[in-house]
């Protein structure tokens, strides 16, 4: 997320109260990501609708199918998602933003190709039962998100922050709004209302994305390019997403602990809720992260390198590569802490907000161990964003490689163990990848130096 | 690297830097005229050089007896070795520790630095020690991190990195160079730098003994270039700058420089100096006094003295310079000298036989110096010359150079029957004075006078050719010097047995191949 740091940095510099917050709201909406906006999407639309829809099984039904949505979009899109950010930021650093556009366009194309045939084949094959307009609603939301997934890099890409926020505003408040519109028409009407706001948020983007990056000619295919594209993160970005469900697929397609809801689709109702609202709780320590890296870390790393490049001396070198230890282990500290103090008031409001939500009680122990979950799944990002910087693409790909595998594992393992387990498989993944991370950090940055000048 | 003609072996190896045969001038002329003159031994030739562009086409016509041409670059870019990490052989760096310690410690008695070179060849020829660890292992960037925080004065550590890659980076390519030169009995290395330190690592993988011949002072003349470099990097502030301390990097380059020369000095059999004050100025660079001689250069005197037979009998008034007109010459002095010599002497004639056109700016200002000075009767511009036809019409010979090696012309003229007025520059003061008893017995040749000092060399000039005695017992002394000690005959006799010598020993070791030398000094 390179160019975030001068719009914080900016609202630091004032040195206000107010500017320190707008900051971190700003951080948090940024690093939180879409994906944990259109979750409280649409939850805020199920809770909304709750005594208008009848019957109710509607609701689910329809959160279902929209999580689908984002599951599938987000990890299929994955294989684009990184490999194409550190193209933009690679031809902006060179100078050549005229080729950002066009670029955009084949990737969109492609994405909507590829999506579109691989949703068309899954409607036609797995909802045999339903209806026409539900099927054709969830391929136009299949392909209208995957495309937004990339609009999102492509904007974050260009460091158009702002305007990102402005369009989430539009975006996710239009599609509250037609969904809640619409929902006299049942599940179509919910689903039909939540596409069409999405569909309002991808025409805004792609709108300002035409307007502030004009170009000679309409579409080229250069990020598939040999020279630009880095396989390892074309697969750390599938690895990451995929990992990140991974133990929610596992534990929809598991018999005892998920039922059917939709033609094929299955939720774990056990599982979801408390993970769902644990993510609600990641927003402040990412945004803590997201500042402390963008800001202070982005120094001391311009720091070193100018230092390697101009000619400091190797005291100073060796200083500024300290203090960026220091800020990326201070920004550790902070996520710990923040995540902890946010953990902290679930577990103590845990049951309030359950009574609140209308959600059995039964969920409080898989709320509380998702909360950790969530927490270490921060800091594992956090690392893996050092690793982005230092370009160690191969320790991220090892890093998201054994993350899935041992999701896949642990989280099949509590499967079997029973319920009193679930939860465990994915806290324990991070927690060794994290380990596993700090390792690697800490052999990095030990031979950091000896890297940048004996081995380039 | 390129061969340009391929032998098997060869009774000499020359290794040549940045002379013969791509370069014309004075070392190179010698080079060849060496070849000639000892058509009984077959010539390797190794040149070494810094880039392919520098250098055009051979200037040379190679003689039949060189077997053997390679031609190897020192800067060129070659293949980059591939970048693996590796830790690097502790063991190893240890002994690259004491070596670079010794080299600091230019007092190191010569067989330990000789012994640890050794050692680490032996490392890199068995794999320990490749040139990936010199350039990619941690044990290489501790110890030259250790290096910067202990001794850098300078504060840009990315300038000091580099400076210590590129500085070692022919060092690699000179050993490799070890392996695959072809099989001679004797290295022959016309100066130190690289050149000299390819034959003490020839030297020391043979066994073979090696022969130093230096002209200039290679150390001495680096270190002028280095004084006057703008490539090398000066990052001190201006207020921690001061100017009457060398900047670190170019310290550093001179004493890499220093430090090759004294492993040539240590490892070679016989150093040989044109003249004597180059010879003590080995010694002080820490070249042992036992193994230093003087061979100087030697002119052809039958030729000459044809030219002596054409002189009058009468002294000419005629005082000549003979050298091309550029700063180092100094012929402003000469100009400013006349001045007072015309005073004296009214009919006397000065020549200035000598091309012109390398700095005509200076050229020009020397002909408005005659012009300013009223002399343009008396100080004539010849241009180039042959001395044959020029010199039995001259009285005296002056050189009021700034600096010279052993400058032929003074011989040349000794054999023509002219003295000479020199400068205390090089060999001047020897080639007038004499060296040693039986050389100052002959008397003196002429006058040396100081660097610069029209005055002193008015003198000089007015002293000789007013008296025609002293004129004619210094004539009688310069053609007997020449012909005892300066001649073609007598340096190819000294090469001779130099080379008999040096040849002996390398059939005494083949015939005895266990003693090989290594270590056990």
């Amino acid at each position: 997320m390179a160019g975030i740091g001068f719009e914080l940095r900016k609202l630091l510099k004032r040195d206000s109260l107010l500017g320190m917050m707008q900051a971190y709201a700003y951080a948090s909406i940024i690093s939180s990501g879409p994906w944990v906006l259109s979750i409280i999407g649409i939850l805020v639309i199920g809770l909304m609708s709750v005594s208008m829809v009848v019957p109710e099984f509607l609701i689910t039904q329809f959160q279902v199918s929209v999580t689908y949505l984002i599951a599938f979009s987000l990890t299929l899109t994955g294989f684009a998602q990184l490999a194409f950010t550190r193209f933009t930021a690679d031809r902006l650093f060179e100078k050549r933003a005229h080729v950002i556009l066009p670029n955009f366009n084949g990737l969109l194309l492609w994405v909507t190709l590829l999506t579109g045939l691989f949703g068309t084949l899954v409607i036609i094959f797995l909802f045999p039962n339903q209806s026409v307009m539900y099927r054709l609603l969830m391929l136009a939301g299949f392909v209208v998100m995957s495309d937004i997934w990339i609009a999102t890099i492509f904007l974050s890409g260009m460091k158009q922050y702002k305007a990102i926020v402005n369009l989430f505003a539009i975006g996710y408040g239009s599609t509250v709004l037609f969904a809640l519109l619409l929902r006299p028409y049942g599940l179509e009407g919910l689903l039909g209302g939540f596409v069409l706001g999405q569909f309002i948020l991808l025409i805004g983007m792609v709108i300002l994305i035409l307007r502030n990056y004009p170009s000679d000619y309409f579409i080229a295919f250069d990020f598939m390019d040999k020279r630009y594209l880095f396989w390892s993160l074309v697969w750390v970005g599938f690895f990451y997403n995929f990992g990140l469900w991974l133990d929610k697929f596992m534990f929809w397609f598991y018999e005892p602990t998920s039922q059917a809801i939709i033609g094929p689709l299955r939720a774990s109702l056990i599982y979801d809720i408390p993970v769902f609202l644990a993510y609600l709780s990641i927003i402040p320590g990412m945004a803590v992260f997201l500042v402390k890296m963008e800001t202070d870390f982005v120094e001391f790393y311009d720091n070193f390198y100018n230092a390697v490049r101009d000619g400091g001396s190797l005291e100073y070198i060796e200083e500024m590569r300290n203090e960026m230890v220091f800020t990326v282990r201070q920004g550790i500290y902070q996520i710990i802490k923040i995540q902890s103090i946010a953990a902290l008031t679930v577990f103590v409001a845990g049951e309030i907000i359950l009574n609140t939500l209308n959600i059995s009680l039964l969920y409080l122990p898989l709320l509380f161990v998702n909360l950790i979950s969530v927490g270490l799944q921060v800091v594992f990002l956090g690392i893996l964003n050092v690793f982005f910087y230092l370009d160690k693409r191969r320790i991220v790909l090892v890093l998201t490689g054994l993350f899935v595998v041992f999701n896949g594992l642990f989280t099949g393992l509590t499967l079997y163990l029973g319920p009193k387990f679930y939860g465990y498989g994915l806290a324990a993944a991070l927690l060794i990848c994290i380990m596993l991370g700090f390792k690697y950090l800490d052999k990095v940055f030990d031979e950091l130096e000896y890297r940048t000048f004996m081995l380039q | 690297m390129t061969v340009l003609k391929q032998g098997q072996s060869a009774d000499i190896g020359l290794l040549l830097e940045g002379t013969y045969p791509f370069v014309s001038g004075g070392v190179s002329s010698w080079v060849h005229q060496m070849i000639q003159g000892f058509p009984e031994h077959t010539f390797a030739l190794c040149f070494i050089g810094s880039q392919a562009s520098d250098y055009g086409e051979m200037r040379y016509q190679l003689p039949a007896n060189v077997v053997h041409l390679e031609v190897h670059y020192l800067h060129e870019p070659n293949g980059k070795v591939p970048v693996i990490k590796r830790k690097g052989n502790k063991q190893v760096f240890k002994e690259i520790r004491c070596l670079h310690e010794q080299y600091r410690h230019a007092d190191t008695p010569k067989g330990e630095t000789a012994s640890l070179l050794t050692s680490i060849m032996q490392h890199r020829n068995e794999g320990r020690y490749a040139e990936s660890d010199f350039l990619y292992s941690r044990e290489s960037w501790d110890y030259i991190t250790e290096q910067y925080r202990a001794r850098c004065t300078d504060p840009s550590f990315v300038d000091y990195f580099w400076t210590v890659r590129i500085m070692h980076s022919p060092l690699w390519k000179l050993m490799a160079l070890t392996e695959t030169f072809i099989p001679v009995k004797v290295y022959h290395t016309i100066s130190t730098g690289y050149a000299g330190f390819l034959g003490a690592l020839m030297k020391q993988r043979t066994g073979k003994p090696l022969i130093l011949s230096e002209h200039g002072i290679y150390t001495k003349e680096r270190k002028i270039d280095l004084f006057q470099a703008e490539w090398i990097r000066d990052n001190r502030g201006t207020l921690t700058k001061d100017s009457s301390e060398v900047a670190y990097f170019r310290h550093l380059w001179i004493r890499f420089f220093e430090a090759l020369g004294r492993d040539c000095y240590h490892h070679a059999d016989r150093i040989i100096a044109l003249y004597e004050a180059n010879r003590l100025r080995q010694i002080k660079d820490g070249a042992p006094a036992e193994r230093t001689e003087n061979i100087p250069n030697g002119i052809n005197l039958p030729h000459l003295a044809q030219v002596r037979a054409q002189r009058s009998d009468t002294i000419p008034l005629t005082i000549c310079l003979i050298g091309r007109v550029v700063p180092i010459k100094d012929i402003k002095t000469f100009i400013r000298a006349m001045r007072t010599v015309v005073n004296q002497l009214p009919d006397a004639e000065a020549w200035i036989a000598g091309p012109e056109n390398e700095d005509p700016d200076y050229a020009a200002d020397c002909r408005s110096l005659v012009k300013g000075l009223g002399l343009t009767d008396n100080v004539k511009f010849l241009g180039f010359q042959r001395i044959d036809e020029l010199l039995p019409k001259v009285g005296l010979l002056v050189l009021s150079s700034i600096s010279e090696a052993l400058p032929l012309v003074i011989l040349e003229g000794y054999a023509a029957g002219v003295p000479c007025v020199s400068t205390d520059v090089g060999s001047c003061r020897q080639l007038v004075e004499g060296l040693g008893p039986i050389d100052r017995s002959i008397g003196l040749s002429g006058e040396i006078v100081g660097i610069a000092n029209p005055t002193e060399l008015a003198t000089a000039i007015v002293g000789l050719l007013s008296n025609p005695d002293r004129w004619r017992a210094a004539q009688a002394a310069g053609i007997s010097r020449v012909e005892r000690y300066y001649t073609q005959e007598q340096m190819f006799g000294s090469y001779r047995s130099v080379y008999e010598e040096c040849l002996n020993k390398s059939d005494a070791l083949a015939a005895t191949p266990t003693s090989c030398p290594r270590g056990k000094h």
